[in-house]
């Protein structure tokens, strides 16, 4: 029922049959050609993600971990990442193909996301994964004692120019970042989209999660670009075809011959 | 070979545009020696166009005859599209040209930075960031 009315809502999003986006995307397309005209409150499109961290919320100021996520950290063992934390095989959740959760889904400057905008939500649609998540504009309260989920539950609204979205309500099996960073089901976060331009959105991003930091981990300010031209593919986890990657690539490649 | 050319420059100018985070997200990158280049010929035996990465794997005969069962791996499809890869770029069969980072432990595998196909299409990838 819910993946019916997702597929409607997607087919809404891209015919832009009866959405109150129609008329901005149009006058998208002429400020495309004169690069000014833009609405600020309108973020749909095909947007490329960049920071200069790369694959995590931030990298300098990462705030001091409580006992039990020093702990979890240390059991976490990222393949990619920081030269001081990568092993050749690791448990990466995402190396079977286990979801790769939020907020991890939103640093992978290699793969576009799409933002589609209908009456009372905004959907973001991860070409990475493949995944989409749902933030509900429609004035709900964020809920109280939600359930642990990957993606967790979000509810935005506008402050002036700026996109405010809450989420909460995760489980504790997912990784921050490629680093390994863990979070509690208790994790907040927050976002901040402001669309500067035309082409592009500012982002910034505030983990809070007492049981994991002892601060609140405040991100680097990210920057989205529009890319008109784009279709996003699909870039789906197959835990099969992963299998049969690990046996015939990564763990020949990591060893010995004759072991 | 001047459209070689361009064609290595135009997907020169497409890595150096997206190349901050072409980071292996599954995690097999760590495995290969990234200060070292091996150039080889070898005929394709399999070619795995998939997730999480694309890999080869084919036979190389060295002066005595010998065939070592060679692997290199690759980015996904939907990134190495924008080097023009689909599904037909290699069969079986294919007589290439290939240059990896090779594996650190010695193991007849291979991360790509080279690839020379049967019709003189080359994807030059510059070394990848871990």
């Amino acid at each position: 029922m819910r993946l019916g009315f997702l597929a409607l809502a997607l087919a809404a999003g891209s015919t832009l049959a009866f959405t109150p986006a129609v008329h901005s995307q149009a006058t998208q397309q002429k400020a495309a050609e004169s690069n000014q005209a833009f609405d600020p409150h309108d973020l749909s499109g095909a947007w490329w993600r960049h920071g200069k961290s790369g694959s995590t919320l931030s990298r300098n100021n990462v705030p001091p971990m409580t006992p039990w996520a020093q702990a979890r950290y240390a059991a976490n063992k990222p393949g990619i990442g920081r030269p001081d934390r990568i092993v050749p095989l690791g448990n990466n959740p995402v190396m079977q193909c286990d979801p790769i959760g939020f907020p991890r889904i939103m640093f992978y400057d290699a793969y576009p996301t799409e933002i589609i905008q209908v009456p009372g939500r905004i959907i973001e649609f991860f070409d990475y994964f493949y995944v989409h998540r749902t933030i509900w504009t429609d004035g709900r309260e964020i809920p109280k004692d939600p359930d642990p989920t990957w993606y967790g539950v979000s509810v935005g609204k506008w402050e002036g120019d700026t996109l405010v979205v809450e989420t909460v309500g995760f489980n504790d099996r997912t990784w921050i970042d490629d680093d390994g960073h863990p979070h509690s089901e208790d994790m907040r976060v927050e976002e901040r989209y402001r669309r500067v331009d035309h082409d592009n959105i500012e982002l910034n991003m505030t983990i809070t999660d007492p049981k994991a930091y002892t601060q609140p981990w405040v991100g680097e300010t990210k920057t989205w670009k529009l890319d008109p031209k784009l279709e996003l593919r699909e870039d789906v986890c197959v835990p099969s075809d992963e299998e049969k990657y690990k046996e015939e690539m990564r763990v020949p490649a990591a060893t010995p011959p004759g072991k | 070979m001047k459209g070689t050319l361009v064609r290595s420059l135009i997907a020169l100018a497409g890595f150096l545009a997206i190349s901050a985070s072409l980071s292996a997200h599954h995690g097999s990158r760590v495995s290969y020696d990234l200060t070292k280049q091996v150039t080889m010929k070898g005929v394709v035996t399999e070619y795995q166009y998939q997730n999480p990465h694309i890999y080869i794997m084919y036979d190389v005969k060295d002066e005595n005859g010998t065939v070592a069962h060679w692997g290199v791996e690759t980015n996904s499809p939907i990134v190495q599209a924008r080097w023009g890869w689909d599904k037909h770029t290699l069969k079986p069969g294919d007589e290439i040209t290939v240059t990896v980072y090779p594996s650190k432990v010695g193991a007849t595998r291979g991360y790509l930075s080279k690839l020379v196909t049967p019709d003189g299409k080359v994807t030059n990838l510059s070394a990848p960031e871990q």
